[in-house]
């Protein structure tokens, strides 16, 4: 008889996530062993069976060697399909490369559409991700890809930490409207907008607030904060326009070059980052990050793909 | 042009043979017909073996016979032994449906592009894809053509004062699209924001600030940062029933009478776009009423409206009346690549007092009939477009010189 449970898999490094998730579960991770070789190969083994059991692979691919990840990822996932799991699932809280989503230029490549190939012929059946950059992505796959969405977490993380009554929620771009209006409507908040107005000829391009924050304090939404340069200068332009204090709430917080210090030196007071990318060793450098765990909502999410029930629960609740 | 044949598909034909006509070529013949149980039957009258094959085909009313006949099409040819098979689909059936609807729904544009590819196209040209994300649902080329180039050549030779003139997108989802076209045009674009909650409280509250702020803002202004600007653009007003009501409180247009609720009710169930909180997406209009902002200055100016389809007039008649009533547009025009145009949509842009002039390209087939008809509709046609990328991709050309300066059009 076959057992066919959940078995956990996680990579050596970066893996906050998954214990948080393995933890709520109240599964251990499946003992796994890396070595890398001096060129960067990586040589992977599974520590026990997992013939026809329901594999999820948790991945935290954030700044740093995403290709590394990546490839380490695929191995893991064609293991897996060679020890003959049941089903294997790969976790992906952050989707790489999820901006490259069009052809923008001429002989552009849409490496996300790349990315789903690579992951469907290593053997993955089922992907589960958040909040991805553009929704159509979910096409790129011919598996199912399941979009969890941070919003129900940061609903809750506003309301507890954050004074509601005299807040606004804000979006940086115009394209990110609409995720502002949808958390301004759960919240019953009012909403405002910044949006670039390109340069024209002999005319500096400009930051334009629409709405009114004067003695408001802001809190700015978006999927992704990679630099940090926007949230800062679209903090400067809240204040100057009377903002009582500006707060950035986003989902992937990648981080990357020189992001702590430009929060360092921005006029927000806090940015919160949920762990869908490992940030941990930046919170000693950065006193304004804070962290959101998500880890509630993967784990619910495995627990229900497992068991077969519907996941759509989870696109408006948050699971304590 | 050697080795190369031109099928028409029933879809379009006209643009097809416009197509052909700017090759200096004859359409290749097939049989397109339907068997009595309703199949499709395809015959191919010439031999394809070995060639560069074109099958134009659109969506239509009868959009899936249309993709079936296409299908086959491809298959036949595929069958024939063509070399490679390139589908020019100009305007996308199920574009709009290319992402999931938050529960269970289906990625209709991802299948249809499994389909084509699995029938054995090897190329697809469309334009102005309602998700330029969608290219990516194909794992092989895809061409994405722009009208852009063709709608700014329309504006700046038929609106006379254009270069006073205001672009405006009639939701935040296409802003993007709208500011290509504004720096294009080297003009001022606007954006239009439709909100669904916010009822007359919240407009009140907006409209005490926007009087009240009036006067510091203007004296505060010279000393504010150079970079930014206030909210001093912001027009609001409310709309009830699909129309722009005065800041009285007056309902000024009175075109139609109300439909029956129960019918409303049965349409909007119906009408699962509408459901879902798709950015591009209408706001539903038999709901309760709602509050328009116009973010940007229109006063004394022409305004554009762009988009890429115009299939149901709703937001357009709203966004018309707003612009013209309320924020003091001297004229207004509607300007879209697609123009589907359901039912009765043509008729009402037609005879709303506010709008100028409904401007589409012929990407769809549009009735002869509806074109004399109605005196404020203009198609333009893009034929030499789709030719000069056929020609283009024949002889291994590239075709970047056709999205010109309007590449970044999202």
């Amino acid at each position: 008889m076959s057992t066919n449970s959940i078995k956990l898999i996680a990579s050596d490094i970066d893996r906050g996530l998954a214990e948080l998730v393995a933890k709520r579960l109240g599964l251990p991770l499946t003992p796994v062993e890396f070595k890398r070789d001096s060129n960067k190969e990586v040589l992977f083994s599974i520590g026990e069976s997992i013939r026809d059991e329901d594999i999820y692979i948790i991945m935290q691919i954030g700044a740093g060697p995403v290709n590394d990840k990546v490839f380490e990822l695929l191995i893991m996932l064609n293991a897996c399909r060679a020890a003959s799991a049941r089903r294997i699932t790969a976790v992906l809280p952050n989707f790489p490369y999820a901006r490259q989503d069009r052809k923008d230029k001429s002989r552009a490549p849409i490496t996300a559409k790349l990315m789903a190939d690579m992951l469907t012929t290593a053997g993955c059946d089922h992907v589960i991700t958040m909040d991805l950059h553009a929704a159509q992505i979910q096409g790129f796959f011919d598996s199912p890809v399941d979009n969890l969405y941070a919003e129900p977490s940061v609903v809750r993380y506003i309301k507890e930490k954050i004074d509601m009554k005299n807040a606004i929620i804000i979006s940086p771009d115009a394209g990110g409207a609409k995720r502002a209006a949808g958390l301004a409507d759960k919240l019953d908040l009012n909403f405002a907008l910044i949006h670039k107005e390109r340069a024209r000829a002999n005319e500096v391009s400009r930051m334009v607030l629409v709405g009114d924050v004067t003695d408001k304090i802001c809190i700015i939404v978006d999927d992704m904060a990679d630099t940090c340069g926007t949230l800062a200068k679209a903090a400067d332009v809240l204040l100057d326009n009377g903002a009582k204090s500006v707060i950035a709430i986003v989902t992937h917080g990648i981080l990357s070059g020189k992001a702590i210090q430009n929060i360092n030196n921005s006029r927000l007071e806090r940015v919160v980052c949920t762990n869908t990318v490992p940030f941990e060793s930046k919170l000693s450098q950065c006193p304004k990050l804070d962290s959101l765990d998500i880890s509630g909502v993967l784990a619910e999410a495995i627990r229900r793909l497992h068991n077969g029930e519907s996941i759509s629960f989870l696109f408006t609740n948050a699971p304590y | 042009m050697r080795k190369c044949k031109v099928f028409v598909g029933n879809s379009h034909p006209q643009l097809g043979n416009l197509v052909c006509e700017n090759l200096g070529i004859e359409p290749a013949p097939a049989t397109l017909k339907k068997f009595a149980n309703g199949e499709t039957s395809v015959q191919i009258g010439v031999s394809v073996r070995d060639e560069d094959v074109y099958i134009i085909q659109s969506s239509s009313q009868d959009i899936n016979d249309h993709i079936m006949e296409l299908l086959i099409l491809i298959s036949a040819c595929k069958g024939g032994s063509a070399a490679k098979i390139t589908a020019v689909i100009p305007q996308f059936p199920y574009s709009k449906q290319s992402k999931m609807k938050k529960h269970r729904g289906a990625i209709t544009a991802r299948m249809l592009a499994n389909l084509l590819v699995m029938a054995g196209a090897d190329h697809v040209v469309s334009m102005d894809l309602h998700a330029s994300q969608m290219q990516g649902f194909f794992s092989k080329p895809v061409d994405n053509l722009y009208a852009g180039p063709t709608l700014a050549k329309w504006i700046k030779e038929n609106i006379p004062d254009h270069k006073d003139a205001v672009v405006v997108s009639k939701n935040p989802g296409g802003t993007k699209r709208v500011t290509a076209l504004a720096d294009r045009l080297k003009i001022n674009f606007a954006m239009i924001h439709t909100d669904r909650r916010r009822t007359v409280d919240g407009f009140n509250g907006l409209m005490k600030h926007r009087h009240c702020k009036k006067s510091p803002e203007s004296a505060s202004s010279g000393s504010s940062v150079q970079d930014n600007i206030a909210s001093a653009d912001i027009q609001t007003a409310r709309i009830v029933k699909g129309h722009v009501l005065d800041d009285d409180g007056s309902l000024t247009v009175e075109s139609t009478p109300p439909c029956k609720p129960t019918l409303h009710h049965k349409e909007s169930e119906l009408n699962f776009e509408n459901n879902d909180s798709d950015d591009e997406d209408e706001p539903e209009f038999n709901a309760e009423e709602k509050l328009i902002t116009l973010v940007g200055n229109v006063q004394n100016r022409p305004a554009i409206i762009v988009d890429d389809m115009i299939d149901k007039h709703t937001s357009f008649i709203a966004a018309a009346e707003h612009l013209r009533m309320n924020c003091g547009a001297k004229s207004c025009y509607i300007v879209a690549t697609h123009g589907i145009f359901n039912t009765d949509c043509l008729g009402r842009l037609n005879d709303c007092p506010y709008i100028d002039g409904v401007i589409v390209t012929n990407t769809y087939p549009i009735s002869e009939e509806s074109m004399k008809k109605f005196k404020k509709l203009t198609v333009i046609d893009v034929s030499p477009i789709f030719a000069e990328c056929i020609r283009r991709d024949h002889f291994g050309e590239s075709i970047s010189v056709l999205f010109d300066s309007l590449a970044s059009i999202v």
